[in-house]
This record gives C-alpha cells, sequence and structure tokens, in this order.
C-alpha cells in the first residue's frame, strides 16, 4: 500500500496551508529574536516528509513542528542562526524516539522531555542529545520502574 | 413466460458493465472502484475525491485511535486502521448487491456516510455472531474433543471479546483449531466467525440427531483406525458422522444408525468394486438424499451443506476406491476390549509438594539402586513418572535400571508415549533391530530408546502387541 506517500504526497495547496499556520507561530518566537522564513519552513515540511518517510509514521497535521517551535523558542542554546537548523535536528530526534518509546509517550511530553534533556544535561548539544535519549529510550523500553517515573513525571529519576 | 424472463435477465447482466466475478470479496471498494474506473462509470477526478475522503476518515480514526496524544503513527499501524476502514465500507457497498448501485452511492455521497453505515452492519453482524453462538454453546456436543471443546470454551469467547469494530476489524486473531467440513478461509474479521459459526451450528445440530453414545464410540473408533488419541488431534466430527450415516444407508441400514459392521463393510466394499466415477458420485448423492429424507430436514442451507460434504465424499470415495484403501474412510465399530492391567494408576498421582521432596530426596541418594528404590515405592501414576523422568534426575545407566523395573504393558505405554507420532503415521516397527525417532525430544526419551533397541526379540513382540492393544484414552495421562 502507497499510504506513506500518500501522506505525504504533498500538492502545494497543503504545503501553503501548512506553511501559513507554522508562520503563525513567529508571533510568539519573534519575541525571542526567532523567526522562520516561509521557505524556511517549506524546506523543513519537506525534511518533515521525508523523515516520516524514513522511519515508517505518517503524521496528520503540522502540529509537531509547531509545538517544537513554541517549546524551544525559550532554550538559551538557541539563537536565529541555528534555529532552523536545530529544529530540523530536533524533528528528526522527535521521530525517531516516537519509534524508539514504541510510541507510548504523548508528543506533548515527548517535547518537554527532549527540551529538559536538551537544556539540561547535554547543554544545548544536539549530538549528546542523541546519545543521552538513546539511553533513555533504552531504560524506558526495559525498565518498568523508570517507564512508570516518565509518565509520573519524577524528572530526578531520568538522569 | 418463464423462458421470455430468463432471456431478459441475460439481457440485463450483458447490459451491465461489472459483475460481482470481477470483484473480490476482500477488497470489495478497492476492486470496485478500480473496476469502475476502467468500465468508465467513473471518472479519474471522482476517484482522487474518494481517495481523499478515504483519508480523512483515517485522519480522524488515527486521531481517535491515539486519543488526540499524538499526531503521528507508524505506516503499519496506520494501514492497519484503513484496511478496518475499508472493511466497514465494503461491509455496506457489498450489500447493496449491485455494484453499479454501489458505485453510484459513492459518487452520490461522502464517504464518511458509507464509512458510517458500514460500522454499523460491522457492528450489527457483531450481535449477530453472539447470538449465533449462544445458541452453538447451549447446544454443545459432549465430546472429548479438545479443539472442539477449547474452541468453543475458549478461543471463540474471547475473540467476541476482543474483537475491535473501528481499529480492527478485519482482523481474524482468534485461534480457532477446530476445523469445519467446509471452510472458506479468506473471509476476514467477524463476517468469518459468522460464517464459521454458521456452519458449526449446521454440523452441531446434525450430529445432535444421532444417539450420543454412538456417535462417542465412533470417535472412539476412529482413533483406534488412525491410531492416535483423538483426543488431541484436529478433525471433523461432523464430517465422520456424516459418512458413516451415508455408508449405513448403503449397507441397507438406516442413517440414524453409524455403526458399521465387517458385514456391512463387506457389502459396501462389494458396492464399491467395479464401479465407474460418475457412478460414485451418483449412489453417495442418492444415499445423502435418503438421509435427508429420514431426518427430515428441509432448512435449505443445511440440505446445501450437507450435500456439498457429499460431493466432498464422492471425490474422496473416487480415490479411496482407486487405492484400494476404502478401510481408511469407513469407521468400523470395534470390539470393547479389556485393557491390559498396568501398575500405573492415575489416581495415585502425588501432590507438587511431595513430588519436590522426593525430587529432593532422589538427588541426594549416591547409589543408583537406591533411586530406583525409592522411583519404584513412591511413584504409581504416569503423569508422576513422566514428570520424573522429565527432571533429570537420573543419569545415564540409571534410565536403563529404572526401565528394567517395567512390565511389558508399562514399556508399551511408555512407547506409546515416545513414538506418538511415527505410531500415528504406521512408520515404526518395534521388531526392527534398531528404531529410532526422528526428533527425540529429551534425555529420557533418547534413553529409552536405546534400551528398547537392546530387549530381546520376542520381549519386543510382546510389547508390540500391548501397544496396538491398548488405546490412548486408556492412558490417564493427557
Amino acid at each position: 500500500m502507497l499510504l506513506p506517500q500518500f501522506f505525504q504526497s504533498l500538492d502545494i495547496s497543503i504545503l501553503e496551508k501548512y506553511t501559513d499556520e507554522v508562520l503563525k507561530v513567529n508571533e510568539k518566537t519573534k519575541q525571542y529574536g526567532l523567526v522562520l522564513t516561509s521557505n524556511e519552513i517549506k524546506d523543513m515540511i519537506i525534511s518533515r516528509n521525508q523523515i516520516l518517510y524514513n522511519y515508517g509514521r505518517v503524521e496528520t497535521d503540522i502540529s509537531v513542528i509547531k509545538e517544537l517551535a513554541e517549546v524551544f523558542c525559550t532554550s538559551p542554546y538557541i539563537d536565529n542562526k541555528n534555529y532552523q537548523l536545530t529544529l530540523n535536528e530536533l524533528q528528526e530526534i522527535f521521530y525517531y524516539m516516537k519509534n524508539e518509546t514504541e510510541d507510548r509517550i504523548s508528543d506533548s511530553q515527548l517535547v518537554d522531555i527532549i527540551r529538559e534533556y536538551f537544556d539540561g544535561v547535554c547543554g544545548g548539544s544536539l549530538e549528546l542529545l542523541k546519545s543521552k535519549l538513546d539511553e533513555f529510550a533504552q531504560r524506558f523500553r526495559s525498565d518498568v520502574r523508570f517507564r512508570k517515573s516518565v509518565f509520573e513525571g519524577d524528572e530526578h529519576l531520568w538522569d | 413466460m418463464g423462458l421470455e424472463k430468463q432471456h431478459n435477465d441475460l439481457l440485463l447482466v450483458k447490459q451491465k458493465k461489472i459483475n460481482n466475478i470481477q470483484l473480490l470479496r476482500n477488497q470489495y471498494t478497492i476492486s470496485l472502484l478500480n473496476v469502475g474506473l476502467r468500465e468508465g462509470l467513473l471518472n479519474s477526478q471522482e476517484m482522487y475525491e474518494v481517495q481523499i475522503q478515504l483519508m480523512q476518515i483515517l485522519k480522524e480514526s488515527i486521531r481517535r485511535y491515539t486519543r488526540e496524544e499524538s499526531s503521528s503513527i507508524s505506516s503499519d499501524v496506520a494501514e492497519e486502521i484503513l484496511t478496518s476502514i475499508l472493511y466497514a465500507v465494503d461491509a455496506f457497498l457489498f450489500q447493496l448487491g449491485d455494484p453499479e448501485n454501489a458505485i453510484n452511492f459513492v459518487k452520490k455521497n461522502n464517504m464518511e456516510i458509507t464509512y458510517e453505515q458500514g460500522v454499523k452492519i460491522v457492528k450489527d453482524c457483531l450481535e449477530e455472531t453472539r447470538a449465533l453462538f449462544k445458541e452453538i454453546r447451549n447446544n454443545k456436543l459432549d465430546v472429548a474433543v479438545d479443539s472442539y471443546n477449547i474452541t468453543i470454551d475458549e478461543s471463540i469467547p474471547l475473540f467476541l471479546k476482543k474483537y475491535e469494530v473501528v481499529f480492527d476489524a478485519h482482523n481474524t486473531m482468534a485461534s480457532i483449531d477446530y476445523p469445519l467440513a467446509i471452510d472458506d478461509m479468506t473471509i476476514q474479521g467477524v463476517y468469518y466467525l459468522k460464517q464459521y459459526l454458521t456452519y458449526l451450528k449446521i454440523e452441531t445440530e446434525f450430529c445432535q440427531m444421532f444417539n450420543q453414545d454412538d456417535l462417542r464410540d465412533l470417535l472412539v473408533n476412529y482413533g483406534r483406525m488412525c491410531g492416535f488419541d483423538y483426543r488431541i488431534e484436529l478433525f471433523n466430527i461432523f464430517e465422520l458422522v456424516l459418512n458413516n450415516a451415508v455408508f449405513s444407508v448403503l449397507s441397507g441400514e438406516l442413517p440414524s444408525r453409524i455403526r458399521i459392521s465387517v458385514q456391512q463393510y463387506k457389502e459396501i466394499k462389494n458396492l464399491f468394486s467395479n464401479i465407474s466415477d460418475s457412478q460414485i458420485q451418483l449412489i453417495i448423492l442418492e444415499a445423502v438424499e435418503k438421509l435427508l429424507h429420514h431426518f427430515n430436514i428441509s432448512d435449505s442451507l443445511m440440505s446445501y451443506y450437507i450435500k456439498q460434504c457429499g460431493i466432498n465424499l464422492a471425490k474422496r470415495l473416487k480415490s479411496v476406491v482407486k487405492h484400494n484403501r476404502l478401510q481408511t474412510v469407513v469407521i468400523l465399530e470395534q470390539e470393547l476390549k479389556t485393557p491390559p492391567l498396568t501398575t500405573f494408576n492415575a489416581s495415585d498421582r502425588m501432590s507438587d509438594h511431595r513430588f519436590r521432596l522426593l525430587i529432593e530426596k532422589i538427588m541426594n541418594c549416591e547409589k543408583s539402586v537406591d533411586k530406583i528404590d525409592i522411583i519404584r515405592t513412591n511413584f504409581h501414576s504416569l503423569h508422576d513418572y513422566i514428570d520424573i523422568l522429565n527432571t533429570d534426575c537420573l543419569l545415564n545407566d540409571e534410565y536403563e535400571e529404572l526401565f528394567k523395573t517395567f512390565g511389558d504393558v508399562e514399556l508399551a505405554i511408555l512407547t506409546k508415549i515416545v513414538f506418538y507420532e511415527e505410531l500415528r503415521n504406521n512408520s515404526i516397527y518395534l521388531s526392527s533391530p534398531n528404531i529410532r525417532k526422528r526428533e527425540i525430544e529429551s534425555e529420557w526419551q533418547d534413553q529409552f530408546i536405546k534400551f528398547i533397541n537392546k530387549i530381546h526379540p520376542s520381549r519386543k513382540s510382546v510389547i508390540q502387541q500391548y501397544v496396538y492393544e491398548i488405546d490412548y484414552e486408556e492412558i490417564s495421562f493427557y
């Protein structure tokens, strides 16, 4: 079945609609000096589709890019120079983690977890973030107590 | 007048661009749209709109599936949900009957409506299936066939409990082991179960028309005929009953009498000697008609089902008659035998606690003779013996020492357990100098085979005789 292709197939109208949706997020992020241009957003949406395809996932809307932008705009490690690049990396990490945590963590909670690690133990390093989140996912799958702590929001157990 | 109507019907069929033969029942909507597009009944824009509408339904379903907590899911899950959506859409469009009507409906209505109607139909089907199952459970046969009992007592209730109309309607995740005489396994989801139960109801009702002691004895004789434990094998009870009822008619008896004597068998054999294939089919179908009349079976589906099984029997008979193997189809009444005496006694099975204590005691013995003595003094049931053999608490020669203490009947019982598959396939002769088993399941079985191979041929033949005399149901182990 060509389901992923169908979901990700971008006719111009959908690309424009999604771009408009993400552009609205600039209203919130510009107070932190972070703004995405229409072209940057379009590039991100195209990357997102490739990432989803690579990870064997389908998505019904564009909410993840929007949420990542809204949550990470206050990070001390993001400025307008690395904003788009970081968001692109973060969306790849996000879908990777959705798979690795077997879809058991909600989008919002997962974005919060990624943010905690990024700003905290990883000090804004995307490389370190990937490795730490890998450990997180491994523990999440194998350790029932840890999994419970994640759902209950016991952040001190994550380190 | 009748002929004129037939002619008009024929013209109508010719005028239709699609008929159901061109369509796949399991992918009805997809094949309907594809054939419709090919035949010009809908255009590519309409086809595209249908796909967009289906994707909208899928998006909504994904939102419900993730409880709006996730905007993405794995493609595999999405495909399962889409298949489930199409299952419901299929249900609705298929019941419209005429494929061209179905296409018109799709063109005039949003797929959302079709889907919602379809879900309702699937839900109704589930309710009908539940009611059907209730009838079957109330009318269940009292037989010791595990697959029949487990299917009715466990597998189907589990299916009915777990069946998911919205996200997994196409799934037939029940482990239904009991085989029907006729079964269309290409059908999926609750429609499969409904069909399965419809046929099972027919089979059960038919079997209930016979004397139930006769039926249970038929099963025992079937087990003897095949050299297996009928209780754990997969076979269809109805077919055995129907076949013997047909053979009863063919030997001049009433169809209600399913006990076939040696004399009757001779008559049946005579009947089939020098007979053509077409004659075989003819006499079987005649016998089936007599049977239907005898039991006053007027239900059209039941009589159709029985006739189809009669045709299947005729096909099988053509082959067995040709190869002179009629004895593999006719189940003969066998005389009741007195089971040989054995020291194994099922009622003397010990408690788990006592079993563990004795194992510990055996493990602490230094001398083999003491180990054997503890076993022979304390163990009585076959079940306990098999358990202790499986614990590997004996070493090498100790197995032989233990087997030496058994009598011929006990060794025959163990032989029937160790060589179950081989005896079932008639692929083993104990009298052979070096008997082997393809897959040895445990150390004790390996040691047992070595022991049996060392036995004097005269004793082996005595054991072999017992092997054929003891029925599996007499071994109170399973």
